[in-house]
């Protein structure tokens, strides 16, 4: 097999392939070529992916305020100045700055009574991601990853696991499930993947490639046939993702004027679009992060403008994917690692609460145009229907149709189920 | 499989009651606690290992199994193996050269002893220890905080200081690291080795004191036992929480104070609290507990009333005891691991008890003589360097997933700070220092900080279980400024070869010499001459030739 012939038919998945897996691509990607690229991608997105599933999770890092966001206090000593607005379901209001996620609010679902322990930042965002609070023994792997290797098909050139925005790169990654399904990050969505771009022409970078394997004739011969083996499988698969006609879904000058101002032009915004290109052209996981949420100082203006674009992104999301007919396969997730402290402080900022916050969630199955739970008058406790991390991420599983209690095998051989505990919020799917 | 069934037995156990005679239980239970004893040591001799001890013992059980070794390495690939594990640095064209025509038959010797002199052993050794440490850690404030550990493993490493008293350190250290976001952070080399304890932090932390002392110094995986008797090496829940209140009475808190105006954690320090104890958890009710006194895994006891520095010391002088096997082992196992590609027991850090190990009589003599000679971390090396059994080559035609005996080294990946210096030894230096101590986030966009991020993984992870990965391959195959060092252009490596030699046979071995500290074989060498000839510029199939060079398994690999 010559090693033009395989970059044309390989569909290959992100990471190490099997020698199994490689010939069974090969015949699966050869099935696709009748098609045509632009076919087989753009219109069975969905079979690209196991069920037809993906998910969208909008992390909101620092903390985001529930009194600012989706459980406002409007006239209450705790609720500070922020007022409430009215939304599409009567009865339910949102703070201000929402105006946007207000008019599509038939379409989510409200959690205003999920409950934690956990105050400190990198272990809550830690726990949020991966449903396991930190443990020197076993790194647990994000939801994303667990996701990807749940329903991410093998023969598959992108990657399962897109992380939009990170720009520090720490994510609680893919742990122990291995490279395969780790984030791959793209710190701004304006710009193509690092270093995914060809520094000479295609035609030279696949001679290059052929020399290359080529000239490893003998070292695998040596002793070394695993590691070369292994080696040109990734390296393949890179190719692959570069020289694809599907990296164009990272490419969001692509899109018309008037859906990128949609979203809106900020960097979560243009992830939120990015989020729904991916989705569509088969992606199973994708990650948005918004950053600056711990308001410990200046809580109002800060949220003021924190709230403005996320708002828009979220609601240009939920509505879009709507349109295409997405929302349904697609499970869009809005939340932060905990809330923020009933009481206004001294600078008049709110710290960490994780004992009552919200979540807010769309697609996937779930029933929107609801609120579960609430908090109490004065916003400190939980008043009705507590919701735990687990519950939720029993949740996100059942939307997903992945079953929570399966096991996946961590460090020594040891059965890691997907969610330890918790039961799925039922109210969500009824 | 035992996992399983014990599970099955729990979820049933209501039916199961009216079936079974006796209440279901583990199978374990039947049997008394594990407990570590130092049984391998019986009749072993603590001396120093005599020339060619090691190699008699593992030829008698090669012999036995019916393996035959591996050939002995040339020079030339014996200084590439031996530069890259000892110093994690690629031999020049020079250096190569002149190791071959040494006439010395004495020469791989006085290398060894020159490289574990070097200022890139200490550099090299503290990097590995420093990835071993932090490969858990996820916390980026308490990464960032091991730049006072490093310093301290730096000092370690250039003084040989006896591993046992490291880890006497490392588990009875006090005091604070400071960390003061925004400004310069100078490393606290005094109390860096504290940072063993600083990597965690709240209240688990205890846990995670627990469970890496036991893994990393003992190479004992005991923190499952935390949460529920462990499935499959019978350690009691119980066992875990003793082990645990060795570290009862120590408690870890950010030192707060005012900078302009604001209260502002500035460092993370160690701190005693007497009048506490570790409760293991009530199973139903976490907020319970049980008050558990300190008992190390070897059923030794300590009193209830010693204080943290008292628990502490005990914990050191049992972990580390000259006496005690697993301590010795560990150290060996891993560090054998490291030098031959596998180690007598995989993973390295899960050794027992009563887990297979290969070749056990030659673990046990090889720990028993660095037990013996006072832990001494240059004499192991040196042994293990001038063993014929390190000395082999590759063996083809061997399959990934079956152990080697020992006939031939597996090969490994290299680690990603001596493959980014690797890089730079071929190419030069890319992109400005990064700045050192000036907090978490600073010189993360450099190339070498998003090229070591890429490329790190954890060294206590079997060799055949560390993948490539897709964002790695794209960078060194499309990165510009990794790109750009390639051209055959300016003072750029290939241009000066180009000019240098004008025959094509020269240039070739020298790009190889460079790259894989090598000739190329006969058959690259009429590959490659094939390439040149056919190209158009000479220039552009040169840097084809080195691109890909610089991206084959070869050039990331120990062989």
């Amino acid at each position: 097999m010559n090693v033009h012939s395989l970059m044309q038919v390989q569909t290959s998945a992100f990471g190490v392939v099997s020698r199994r897996t490689f010939l069974r691509s090969v015949a699966a990607g050869a099935a696709i070529s009748t098609l045509g690229w632009k076919e087989a991608i753009t219109l069975h997105a969905a079979e690209l992916r196991k069920k037809g599933m993906s998910c969208i999770l909008l992390f909101m890092n620092g903390g985001p305020s529930q009194f600012e966001t989706f459980d406002p206090k409007p006239g209450t000593t705790n609720g500070g100045p922020t007022k409430a607005i009215s939304t599409a379901l009567s009865g339910v209001q949102l703070a201000e700055g929402w105006e946007n996620t207000a008019k599509e609010m038939k379409d989510i679902a409200l959690i205003r009574s999920v409950t934690n322990k956990e105050g400190a930042h990198p272990r809550a965002v830690y726990q949020l991601h991966t449903g396991y609070l930190p443990s020197g023994a076993v790194k647990y792997p994000s939801f994303g990853a667990v996701v990807g290797k749940e329903l991410g098909l093998q023969d598959f050139e992108l990657p399962y696991f897109v992380n939009i925005g990170n720009r520090f790169n720490n994510t609680a990654g893919s742990g122990f499930l291995g490279m395969k399904y780790a984030p791959f990050v793209i710190g701004d969505p304006n710009k193509m993947p690092n270093n995914a771009e060809l520094t000479v022409s295609k035609d030279r970078y696949e001679r290059r490639l052929g020399l290359m394997k080529d000239l490893e004739e003998d070292f695998a011969a040596a002793g070394a046939k695993k590691a070369v083996e292994d080696h040109h499988n990734v390296y393949q698969n890179a190719a692959n993702l570069v020289t694809s006609p599907s990296l164009k879904a990272f490419d969001l000058s692509q899109e018309k004027d008037a859906v990128r101002d949609q979203y809106g032009r900020s960097s979560f915004g243009q992830g939120c679009l990015l989020a729904r290109r991916l989705v569509e052209h088969g992606v199973t996981f994708i990650e948005a992060e918004s950053t600056g949420w711990d308001t410990h100082q200046d809580n109002f203006e800060r949220t003021k403008t924190l709230s403005t674009p996320t708002d828009r992104g979220f609601a240009a999301l939920v509505s879009d994917l709507k349109q295409r007919g997405l929302l349904e396969k697609t499970l869009v997730i809005w939340m932060g690692e905990f809330g923020r402290t009933p009481r206004v402080n001294g600078q008049t900022g709110r710290d960490h609460y994780p004992r009552v916050f919200s979540v807010a969630l769309a697609g996937g199955g779930i029933k929107g145009g609801q609120v579960i739970g609430a908090s109490s008058a004065d916003g400190s406790d939980i008043k009705s229907r507590p919701v735990t991390v687990s519950d939720l991420f029993c949740s996100f599983c059942h939307a997903l149709k992945i079953n929570p209690r399966k096991e996946n095998i961590g460090p020594l051989e040891r059965p890691i189920k997907i969610v330890d505990g918790g039961d799925v919020v039922k109210e969500l799917f009824a | 499989m035992r996992w399983h069934i014990a599970t099955a037995v729990l979820g049933f156990g209501i039916l199961g009651s009216s079936v079974l005679a006796a209440p279901p239980k583990y199978n374990k239970n039947d049997d008394p606690p594990p407990a570590l004893t130092n049984d391998a040591w019986k009749g072993v001799s603590k001396s120093a290992l005599q020339p060619g001890e090691i190699d008699r013992m593992v030829a008698a059980d090669q012999e036995k199994a019916k393996v035959k070794p591996a050939p002995l390495t040339t020079d030339e690939q014996f200084i590439r193996r031996v530069m890259l594990d000892l110093t994690g640095r690629l031999p020049l064209p020079a250096d190569v050269t002149e190791f071959q025509a040494d006439k010395d038959s004495n020469k791989r010797a006085k290398l060894i002893d020159k490289l574990l002199e070097s200022d890139d052993y200490v550099k090299h050794w503290t990097r590995y220890w420093h990835d071993v440490f932090i490969a858990k850690v996820t916390d980026q404030r308490e990464r960032f905080l091991s730049l006072h550990f490093d310093a301290w493993l730096e000092e370690q490493f250039r003084k040989n200081r006896p591993w046992d008293e490291m880890a006497k350190e490392m588990i009875t250290s006090n005091g604070q690291l400071p960390f003061r976001p925004g400004q310069m952070t100078e490393p606290d080399v005094k109390n860096g080795s504290a940072w063993f304890l600083l990597a965690y932090q709240g209240n688990d932390a205890i846990y995670d004191w627990t469970a890496q002392s036991s893994r990393i110094f003992l190479g004992i995986q005991i923190q499952c036992a935390q949460c529920h008797d462990h499935p499959f090496d019978g350690w009691r829940r119980e066992q875990f929480h003793q082990l645990a209140s060795y570290f009862g009475k120590l408690t870890e808190r950010p030192v707060i104070e005012r900078v302009n105006d604001k209260p502002m954690a500035v460092a993370q320090a160690l701190t005693s609290r007497n009048f506490s104890e570790h409760k293991m958890p009530d199973k139903d009710d976490p907020t319970k507990g049980t008050v558990m006194s300190p008992k190390f895994l070897d059923g030794h006891s300590t009193p209830m009333r010693s204080n943290d520095t008292e628990r502490r010391k005990a914990l050191a002088e049992m972990i580390a005891g000259k006496d005690n096997y697993w301590f010795a082992a560990a150290f060996v196992n891993r560090i054998w691991g490291e030098m031959m590609g596998q180690a007598f027991r995989n993973p390295i850090d899960d050794m027992g008890p009563g887990k297979d190990v290969i070749m056990p009589d030659v673990l046990a003599r090889v720990s028993a003589s660095f037990a013996g000679n006072k832990f001494d971390i240059k004499g192991l090396l040196r042994s293990i360097c001038n063993s014929e059994t390190y000395q082999r080559q590759l063996r083809p035609g061997e399959s990934s997933d079956q152990h080697l005996q020992f006939a031939s080294p597996y090969p490994s990946r290299l680690h990603a700070e001596t493959l980014w210096q690797s890089l730079v030894t071929v190419l030069g230096a890319m992109g400005p220092p990064v700045p050192a101590g000036r907090g978490p986030f600073a010189g993360r966009f450099s190339l070498e900080n998003q090229f070591k991020g890429e490329f790190e993984f954890d060294p206590s992870l079997p060799p055949d279980e560390i993948e490539g990965s897709i964002p790695q391959a794209l960078m060194l195959m499309n990165n510009p400024q990794i790109q750009r060092r390639i051209q055959a252009q300016g003072t750029n490596l290939l241009a000066r070869i180009l000019s240098a030699y004008p025959k094509d046979e020269d240039a070739l071995r020298m790009v190889y010499l460079r790259t894989l500290a090598r000739k190329p074989t006969d058959r690259e060498q009429e590959k490659a001459l094939a390439y040149i000839h056919k190209a158009g510029k000479r220039s552009d199939a040169y840097e084809d030739l080195l691109w890909a060079l610089l991206n084959s398994t070869e050039f990331q690999t120990k062989r």
